[in-house]
């Protein structure tokens, strides 16, 4: 049990930097946590020497759902959209990972207001930078990602530009027109968290900066929102969000070798 | 930990220098104007200034705006050999009157006359922040009917048309001659 604290220790020290990020008068605080949080790891190991343990890692594919998109749709009107997530695990650091998602999207600016509606499929792999103590199984990852999105593009209304309205106010034109057969592709880093907070439940989020490599337009208007991109901006610059909950399924273990042929390496 | 702190940095700086797109830069060619250049009757290849002229709108109280930062009356006259006015953008004709010499203390300078542009409207994409804007282009039949407004003979004696497509506001699109 006592790992899972650890974990769930791990998920919030993340916060515990971006409030420190804001207020510089908590040195001292986070100083006495990270005191506690270190005399706590020595009794976990205190308690664990009496018998060698053999460490093993397990293998398997991990399943989750993004909860960020998918509780997005109560709160705001104009979104809907599920993301589904999977990892494999190939090596002790290196996992296969893939997104699976669909969005639909009202995206209301000054003069424009616009839908996205599509699905989009991501797949790259995830490197784990974290290095586990005992059988925990927590991830800091960084990690590269092939996008590809098809989507439509629906323009509800907009408005005309006219620096001089000698005419009086210019009215919103209701649009109406259904852009179909979009596609775009882009690559991302993606820096991820995943922390185990019960058997084989992982909690976690991730930032992905995405870069558009391919973005098929339609004629006579833009790409506004892209399904799995996001909002697009004048470059071809985007950025993303996610925070996951997913359910490891092991399929094999494999032992870790001892330690006394590891450390030299470093 | 340290990484991602970087990375959202990186992540924070990428961010302000995108939100930019969300003004309309005004330099950003939006619905243009007509534009239209003044030469002289008696010798056609030189531009003529004219007099005080005021253009009205039809069924508007006020001129159009020649210049900006005059407070009185004069921010409706000019005195150039050529004038930018605004078409609708949500109707196929606009009326203006041209009033040569507006105000002036000899009532008999002052000649006005009407003209009524014909033109066809679409709607093109500009910028997620400046929406759509207007272009225009002339009827190709009837680009414009003049008449004489206040019986006092018509003043813009040839009107021609330089360029039907109106879309940018760096070229004329109709001549006159006086």
């Amino acid at each position: 049990m006592s790992k899972y604290i650890f974990s769930i220790v791990l998920l919030c020290s993340v916060f515990w930097i971006q409030a420190q990020e804001i207020q510089t008068d908590t040195v001292t605080k986070k100083m006495s946590s990270e005191k506690l949080k270190v005399t706590s790891e020595k009794t976990v190991l205190a308690t664990t020497t009496d018998s060698i343990p053999v460490k093993t890692d397990r293998y398997g594919l991990r399943v989750g759902v993004d909860l960020y998109k998918l509780t997005r749709g109560f709160y705001d009107k104009g979104y809907k959209g599920v993301e589904f997530i999977g990892d494999f695990r190939l090596t002790k650091k290196y996992y296969l990972a893939a997104e699976l998602g669909i969005e639909d999207k009202t995206t209301d600016d000054d003069r424009l207001n616009s839908t996205a509606t599509g699905t989009y499929v991501k797949g790259g792999f995830d490197y784990n930078t974290y290095e586990n103590w005992l059988d925990m199984e927590n991830l800091i990852t960084v990690g590269l990602r092939g996008g590809l999105s098809t989507f439509s593009q629906e323009l509800n209304s907009y408005k005309i530009y006219n620096s001089t309205p000698y005419w009086g106010d210019n009215p919103t034109v209701t649009g109406g027109e259904k852009y179909t057969g979009l596609t775009a592709a882009w690559a991302e880093v993606a820096l991820g968290l995943k922390a185990q907070v019960f058997n084989n439940v992982f909690v976690g989020f991730g930032f992905q900066l995405k870069l558009l490599i391919a973005n098929k337009k339609p004629d006579g208007f833009d790409n506004l929102y892209i399904p799995g991109f996001n909002r697009t901006y004048n470059g071809s610059f985007g950025v993303g969000f996610n925070y996951t909950v997913s359910y490891f399924i092991p399929i094999y273990k494999k032992k870790v070798l001892p330690e006394i042929i590891e450390t030299p390496k470093k | 930990m340290k990484k991602i702190l970087y990375f959202l940095l990186l992540f924070a700086f990428g961010l302000s220098s995108c939100e930019k797109d969300d003004i309309c830069d005004g330099n950003t060619p939006t619905t243009p104007r007509l534009i239209i250049t003044f030469y002289d009757i008696t010798n056609p290849s030189i531009r003529k200034s004219v007099t005080r002229l005021k253009v009205i709108g039809e069924g508007q109280p006020e001129g159009v705006v020649f210049n900006k930062n005059s407070i009185d009356e004069t921010r409706y006259l000019t005195s150039s050999d050529s004038i930018a006015i605004p078409l609708k953008t949500d109707a196929d004709t606009a009326t203006f009157e041209f009033i040569l010499n507006s105000g002036s203390a000899n009532a008999t300078l002052t000649n006005t006359d009407k003209i009524k542009l014909n033109y066809t409207r679409q709607d093109a994409y500009v910028s997620r922040a400046c929406g759509f804007k207007t272009i225009y282009r002339l009827d190709t039949q009837t680009p414009f009917e003049k008449t004489d407004s206040g019986n006092d003979g018509i003043w813009l004696q040839q009107i021609q048309v330089q360029n039907p497509n109106i879309e940018f506001e760096n070229e004329t699109h109709v001549k006159i001659y006086f």
